[in-house]
């Protein structure tokens, strides 16, 4: 299939730069995200990129700072929630009966509340800064993934390769380890590009209502700040477009560059080239 | 029943329930108060249609599944009362070989992994020794060490099972359950594996338990045979006595003999199925008639 493998390298190329504008951002921007750097709401021009917004803050800086804001609330917030989603997911389908009762019942009553308000609250009361808003958005979005992995674990803990392991005399710990986590990384992968894809836009949205952390430059703020101080009302496309496309690419990369990593790694796939 | 001098394996009632359906009201009786002994070498043919309770009995003498009740005594040791972190060091004594080569390798695992996996879960050898055992072991099952970096999908049903043997050989186990280990497999291959299996045995003195419904294939590998039937053993004995000489109507059904065969006919007791001995060391489940 040429045309996933074409997609698979644009979107990974996609996804390239915005890590490396993350990584070099204090050398790409021109201008302290934050200070006054010319006239406020200036249009582009050779030294403003894309202009300046109403505190005269260059808006090309805060696009590029922002980058990182982003990144870091995506791939952090998706690090641990599929880090607790694994290991739920694997304990929970391993070990079964009682442990699995108990994970999937807490579960039932934690998926009745919709994870995206809930975040509001927390984010309301607890003011977290942008690495523990990554965290919770992590947990929460941690108890889906645990269905998804003890699905797959469920079948495994029960295929000949592991109960042979268990009659060599191996430990659980030594199984879940060795023998059921390798199997189950392909699709811990996958899960992991599409939730930083999610956890990217849900910071965005949350940035976009206000419970973004004002110590750092994120798109959603700035969206929020275009909408709210002028820039649709007087017309000025430099401020709210660039934020807006910036996401939509970023968010089509990955959702890309997911389905055509679930493709080339499905190892039933693998093993029919083979 | 059958106490010899050197009795490796003693199985008295052996009981495995699973309970199923609704509530888990419905218990089935999977294996039913079995009881057998095998001696130290020998290899005991376990005969029965798909669903009688063969592969939970197998699974169950080595505690894969708990059993319900029932004691297995192996080498004097009683394997039901072990806790669970002394049956893990005792499993290097007892192994399993499954039906489904191709799944009883991690397909993420190169073949010299898996056959050094059993070394060091039981840290018996070093690096170096790992290495030379796992050399030693793949030339013992008759591959060669280009196999040694394949995976199990670069390798034919045969091939996987020659590997699973050479895993199971590196503890040297006294013991080994054979489930159907080449129902996978072609004829052609069938006959090598089931030729080397036996060749081995024979070499390291080990005692089978060897699971199949094919006739043919018990006859050729066992120096004794059960025939189970729904979680029962209702005949066992030497092979040529059994298949020869079927006195159970199931075994006659299976072996297809004529069931009017007066010599041998079943023995018939009035109260519960008890076993009977018919002759010096076959024994046969009377039927309540």
């Amino acid at each position: 299939m040429p045309g996933r493998s074409v997609s698979f390298y644009i979107s990974l190329g996609v996804v390239f730069v915005y890590c490396a504008v993350a990584l070099f951002a204090p050398a790409i921007a021109p201008f302290d995200p934050f200070a006054i750097s010319g006239s406020p709401l200036a249009p582009p021009d050779a030294a403003h990129i894309l202009g300046t917004n109403d505190l005269a803050q260059d808006i090309f800086s805060r696009l590029v700072w922002g980058t990182r804001a982003t990144l870091i609330l995506g791939f952090l917030g998706a690090a641990i929630s599929v880090a607790l989603g694994t290991f739920g997911g694997i304990v929970s389908g391993y070990y079964g009966g009682r442990v699995d009762e108990a994970i999937m019942r807490f579960l039932d009553v934690m998926m009745t509340i919709p994870s995206f308000p809930l975040l509001l609250i927390l984010t309301i009361f607890f003011r977290p800064g942008i690495y523990m808003t990554a965290v919770l958005m992590g947990f929460l979005g941690g108890l889906q993934g645990v269905r998804i992995i003890r699905s797959q674990v469920l079948s495994l803990a029960v295929a000949d390769f592991v109960v042979g392991t268990k009659a060599l005399g191996a430990g659980d710990g030594y199984i879940m380890a060795r023998h059921i986590l390798p199997n189950v990384l392909p699709l811990v992968g996958v899960k992991f590009i599409f939730s930083a894809q999610h956890f990217m836009v849900v910071g965005i949205g949350l940035g976009f209502l206000g419970m973004g952390d004002p110590a750092v430059v994120d798109w959603g703020q700035m969206i929020q700040r275009a909408t709210q101080n002028g820039g649709i009302i007087l017309g000025l496309w430099w401020w709210l477009i660039p934020p807006g496309l910036a996401v939509t690419f970023l968010s089509l990369a990955l959702a890309w560059f997911g389905y055509a990593f679930e493709d080339r790694i499905n190892p039933r796939l693998q093993v029919m080239r083979v | 029943m059958m106490h010899g001098a050197c009795t490796m394996i003693d199985i008295c009632d052996l009981k495995t329930y699973y309970s199923a359906g609704f509530l888990h009201r419905t218990e089935v009786r999977a294996v039913d108060g079995v009881s057998f002994g095998i001696e130290k070498g020998e290899t005991l043919g376990l005969v029965g249609e798909s669903g009688c309770g063969k592969t939970t009995l197998g699974r169950s003498v080595i505690r894969l599944i708990e059993p319900t009740g029932g004691r297995v005594v192996f080498d004097g040791t009683d394997v039901t009362a072990l806790s669970r972190k002394d049956l893990r060091r005792f499993r290097r004594r007892m192994q399993m070989i499954f039906q489904d080569a191709y799944t009883s390798l991690n397909p993420r695992m190169r073949v010299s992994e898996s056959i050094a996996e059993p070394l060091r879960i039981h840290r018996i050898e070093d690096r170096a020794g790992i290495d030379r055992r796992v050399r030693d072991l793949i030339e013992a099952v008759g591959l060669n060490e280009e196999h040694l970096n394949r995976r199990p999908y670069e390798l034919s049903g045969g091939q996987n099972q020659r590997v699973v043997l050479a895993r199971v050989l590196a503890l040297e186990p006294e013991f080994i359950v054979a489930d159907e280990p080449t129902a996978g497999l072609d004829v052609s291959v069938q006959a090598q594996i089931l030729t080397l299996f036996r060749d081995i045995w024979r070499e390291y003195h080990t005692t089978c338990l060897y699971i199949s419904h094919d006739l043919g294939v018990v006859r050729a590998m066992s120096d004794r045979v059960a025939v189970m039937l729904k979680g029962r053993i209702v005949e066992i004995g030497q092979v040529a006595d059994v298949l020869d000489h079927p006195c159970h109507p199931y075994t006659r059904l299976l072996v297809a003999a004529p069931v009017d065969d007066k010599e041998f006919s079943c023995p018939v007791s009035a109260g519960a199925p008890a076993m009977v001995e018919v002759r010096p060391g076959h024994w046969v489940e009377a039927t309540a008639r």
